[in-house]
């Protein structure tokens, strides 16, 4: 790896051993939640950026990961054969065992088909969860708790931080090294081109399983972080939203670079975080988001960056800062508009609101409050703001492409130039 | 080049066929390949010949018919098993890993012979025999100073050139190549020919391509398939007179 | 013994709102290669649409606009967003299509409330049309299944019969070629595509009157549909079919099953053990009805990886 890149990577594990100290206990758990959610994305990603499989049932592994660790903590009490801070490797052995089982069936087939059986795996297990109440636990689920080990109470929340970082970076580091070995090598030779590899003498169905399994088993580590975390247990964690978001946050990151869906994963957690208490669309704005990275930045944030980087050694900075600037602007005003859009019609269209224009019958639509102020359904004024804004966002977006094929323009003409003064003097001769 | 010993075969196809739904595409194949000769196979355009490659190596399942390999049977068996016996192909179009670099391309089709496949407890940096000899394909097919270069960015013959490598890498004792030198200039197609010529002794080679001067300056004997059958098998003399081949490929009567 | 004729007639007409749903899906996917995850959408779009419609257009009014609207979202999904990014591949396809059916769930929980909607059959189609023994048995069911055979025949004269439909065959067994015979392919693709959306938009603006109407319908007909996928083979009509009819005649039958396998075990003398064992053993076959469909995918996949009629190469 460049030194840039060791550098950076200091910094991160820097940064993220210094956070207790620097946030509040909120963000804290959010903190949590985050790195739980990058490696599983990240384990995720072993499978579908690395081997090529899209997997749409992944929370499968991740739910029962979480179980296995849930059962082992009642079980083990802590001390004993697994102490608390070994527990998750119960999550990884059972992720481990299911991923074999379920990968040696979805490889059987490829691409659309290997998605729609993965995908129906996971609702099996969802489905015949809540009827095995003494493995999942019914409705309620099961809970536990963490016992003492090692000299900590693994009480308070700074705690339960360090060990889930412990284990996310250790793991982490264990998915690079993977990509060191032969299998890890192979993995990507299965993306590129399985039909060829068969033909070179690799037993084909096995290297899935063995990725399938691996992917599972980290995706079961991250799951029995959760049981840490949330000391319980419940089959909600093996719904389809689960495995959606997986994958959503992987593409939004980009899953050609290594730490891409652990990037979008905790993006998104972050804003899940902090806008779940402000509107109830959060997950309307990320499916949006993430068509939007689908159909115009399909190689994710990570991509975008490279891409930038690129930008700036062909054009220069002060040619691509103008561009940046403007770009970002367009999108907080697209943002805004289809914000102020959504947030509307969510209001316009929820319970409350119908049931008191229901009790006040021939008194007209009720205004609306939004970000402080009230807002007339009626009123043109209401409608022209998202409108506005939006007309704006879109015209500076034209704006900026203008500026963009510009820029490209004007570098094929300083590459055209010395050929043409080399064939001018050629005339001249 | 050849000698006058017969030599033993070492690949038999006997009474294949091979239909889809109604329609016959291989109508009864006997084929030969003897051990250490090269050998052509040609024909018009749709005659089967890649679908006879695609059977010898596994992609399809003969209909009827023998495919024997060494006295191992291979009818019906899975490419890689075929190709752990010793049978390699390239392809007629270019099968490679596009986004991963010239070097690991190759890497992969020799990793297999050292058995490291299922290796998670070692990196793939600290096998030296496996990158000596990734070094090694390299060089021969003059791609060392491409050894960084994403595969799917390499001109066409570039690729071409990469396909045989990919067939060599595993030492078979029968390589398959299809079509190798289609799209190559008259100097790429001259070092191709001294290349397959260089990396074929000791093994037999059976070989589609439709450049005669290739054919006829490399191999020992050719086959010709027309509509799914081999209408004549012999030595570039024998073949170049005759008159079936003529008909076929020249028509009855320019042939006269 | 009426029992299980309600059960089977139950079972067939589940399979054939299934058929309904997977024809489109398993037409678009051997047209386009790309699964399009947001066809289970279209079905619950139908319903909400139906729902919504239901009081200014009267039932079967409804029920025709809602058709014909999910048509247009599916010209919509393929003119806008599919056709953008099929140059990324099919795997980039699917993404989006599965985005779109997230967005698409998300839309409606905005509007209509994330909790089942009061979508109900009329009041005037709300009669028994027969009785087997003590049961009677809803008309609206059979008028479900009939709705259903009727699509059916209709899509396959029109693929069989009409010069229409040979140019669509065309261009879905060789797009190219039908381009170079001067045929707009890309037009044939919009109207597939927006044919197989109106299809199963009918299906759910029918169905979603009988069933619940919730959010969470797509994703639980779109595994389903996707098992009738994976068991009936690639591509083939006849294999849906099969598929849809086996999938819904054996969970409907299992539901009225209140045995379990502990129950078969005590055939054997081990019941004992068996209920003592607990857990999957003594699990009632009604319980876990909807789950037989994912098991019988499980055995396909091990036994006929292609399907039950799927090519074999």
């Amino acid at each position: 790896m460049k030194p840039n890149t060791w550098i950076a990577l200091a910094l991160g594990v820097g940064l993220l051993l210094a956070l207790p100290a620097l946030t509040t206990a909120s963000l804290l758990n959010a903190s949590i939640q985050m790195l739980i959610a990058a490696l599983f994305a990240c384990a995720f990603n072993v499978l579908c950026g690395q081997g090529g499989m899209l997997s749409f049932g992944h929370a499968a592994y991740f739910g029962v990961g979480t179980f296995a660790t849930v059962h082992a903590m009642n079980a083990f009490n802590g001390a004993g054969l697994l102490p608390t801070p070994l527990m998750p490797l119960a999550g990884a052995a059972m992720g481990l065992l299911v991923g074999i089982v379920a990968g040696w069936f979805a490889t059987k087939r490829t691409g659309a088909y290997f998605a729609m059986i993965t995908l129906a795996l996971a609702e099996l297990l969802h489905a015949l969860a809540p009827q095995l109440k003494g493995v999942f636990g019914g409705e309620a689920g099961i809970s536990t708790m963490r016992m003492p080990a090692w000299g900590l109470t693994f009480g308070s929340s700074t705690e339960v931080y360090y060990l889930t970082l412990a284990w996310v970076l250790l793991s982490l580091a264990l998915l690079y090294l993977y990509t060191l070995t032969p299998v890890g090598r192979l993995t990507l030779g299965l993306r590129e081109n399985t039909h060829r590899l068969r033909f070179l003498g690799y037993d084909v169905h096995r290297l899935n399983v063995t990725v399938f399994a691996i992917s599972a088993m980290f995706a079961g580590v991250a799951g029995g972080l959760q049981a840490l975390n949330t000391e319980s247990a419940n089959y909600v964690l093996l719904e389809g939203h689960v495995s959606a978001a997986v994958v959503l946050n992987s593409y939004i990151g980009g899953v050609s670079v290594f730490l891409g869906p652990a990037l979008g994963a905790a993006l998104m957690t972050f804003f899940g975080y902090a806008v779940s208490d402000l509107t109830r669309a959060w997950l309307l704005y990320q499916g949006i988001l993430f068509v939007l990275v689908m159909m115009f930045m399909p190689s994710g944030l990570t991509g975008f960056f490279q891409w930038l980087g690129a930008g700036r050694r062909a054009h220069g900075s002060a040619a691509l800062v103008p561009l940046l600037v403007l770009g970002v602007l367009a999108g907080l005003l697209l943002t805004a508009g289809t914000v102020f859009t959504v947030e509307l019609l969510q209001r316009f269209f929820s319970q409350d609101y119908r049931s008191m224009a229901a009790l006040r019958p021939g008194a007209g639509w009720a205004p609306i409050a939004l970000f402080g102020r009230e807002w007339l359904p009626t009123a043109v004024g209401t409608w022209a703001v998202p409108l506005v804004l939006c007309g704006a966002g879109a015209a500076l977006v034209l704006v900026v492409r203008r500026m963009w094929q510009a820029l490209l323009d004007r570098a094929e003409e300083k590459q055209a130039a010395p050929h043409a003064a080399v064939a001018a003097q050629g005339d001249a001769l | 080049m050849s000698t006058t010993s017969i030599r033993q075969p070492i690949l038999t196809l006997s009474g294949v066929h091979k239909s889809f739904g109604d329609t016959q595409i291989i109508r009864g194949v006997d084929l030969e390949l003897r051990a250490g000769e090269r050998h052509a196979l040609i024909g018009p355009n749709g005659a089967g010949k890649s679908t006879v490659f695609h059977l010898i190596s596994g992609h399809y399942v003969p209909s009827s018919g023998r495919i024997s390999f060494e006295g191992h049977d291979i009818q019906g068996a899975s490419p890689q098993h075929i190709n752990r016996l010793g049978l390699a192909r390239s392809f007629q179009i270019t099968n490679i890993f596009p986004k991963l670099s010239v070097f690991e391309n190759l890497r992969l089709a020799v990793m297999r012979r050292h058995g490291v496949q299922n290796t998670l407890w070692r990196f793939i940096g600290s096998y030296p025999k496996v990158r000596e000899e990734t070094e090694q394909l390299l060089e021969q097919v003059r791609l060392a100073g491409r050894r960084d270069a994403i595969a799917g960015e390499l001109s066409y013959s570039e690729q071409r050139s990469m396909e045989i490598a990919m067939a060599l890498a595993s030492d078979p004792r029968v390589i398959l190549l299809d079509e190798p030198m289609a799209g190559m200039s008259h100097e790429e197609t001259d070092y191709a020919v001294e290349l397959i010529k260089r990396v074929t002794q000791g093994r037999s080679l059976l070989i589609v391509e439709h450049d005669m001067d290739v054919v006829f300056s490399l191999c020992d004997r050719i086959s010709v398939l027309v509509y799914g059958q081999v209408i004549a098998t012999g030595t570039p003399d024998e073949i170049r007179s005759n008159q079936k081949v003529k008909e076929a490929y020249l028509g009855e009567e320019v042939a006269v | 013994m009426e029992s299980l004729i309600v059960s089977l007639l139950n079972g067939v007409i589940y399979g054939l709102l299934l058929f309904m749903v997977s024809a489109g899906l398993t037409l678009i996917f051997g047209m386009m290669g790309v699964l399009n995850f947001a066809h289970a959408s279209f079905y619950m779009l139908g319903a909400y649409f139906a729902f919504a419609l239901q009081g200014s257009l009267g039932f079967w009014g409804a029920v025709v606009a809602s058709t014909v609207l999910v048509g247009l979202v599916g010209v919509v999904v393929e003119k806008y967003f599919l056709r953008r990014v099929h140059h990324h591949g099919h795997a980039h396809e699917l993404l989006l299509t599965f985005g779109l059916s997230f967005i698409i769930a998300e839309l409606v929980k905005l509007f209509f409330g994330n909790f089942p909607v009061d979508y109900r059959i009329p009041a005037s189609m709300d009669f028994a049309l027969f009785r087997l023994g003590a049961t009677s048995y809803p008309a609206y069911r059979i008028l479900m299944g009939t709705v259903a055979v009727v699509m059916f025949v209709l899509v396959y004269l029109l693929l069989t019969r009409t010069r229409v439909g040979i140019i669509v065959r065309a261009a879905i067994y060789k797009p190219r070629m039908a381009e170079a015979l001067g045929h707009n392919v890309p037009v044939v693709f919009m109207g597939v595509f927006c044919v197989g959306a109106a299809l199963a938009g009918l299906a759910g603006a029918v169905a979603g009157a009988f069933y619940t109407t919730n959010p969470n319908m797509a994703l639980e007909l779109g595994v389903m549909v996707f098992v009738v996928v994976v068991v009936g083979g690639l591509g083939s009509m006849g294999g849906a079919m099969l598929a849809s009819l086996l999938i819904g005649v054996i969970t409907s039958l299992s539901v009225g099953v209140d045995y379990s396998l502990a129950d078969l075990l005590a055939w054997f003398g081990a019941g004992e053990w068996a209920r003592q064992v607990g857990g999957l053993l003594t699990l009632k076959l009604s319980s876990i009805a909807a789950t037989i469909p994912f098991a019988l995918m499980l055995l396909v996949l091990m036994v006929r990886p292609s399907g039950l009629m799927g090519d074999k190469n």
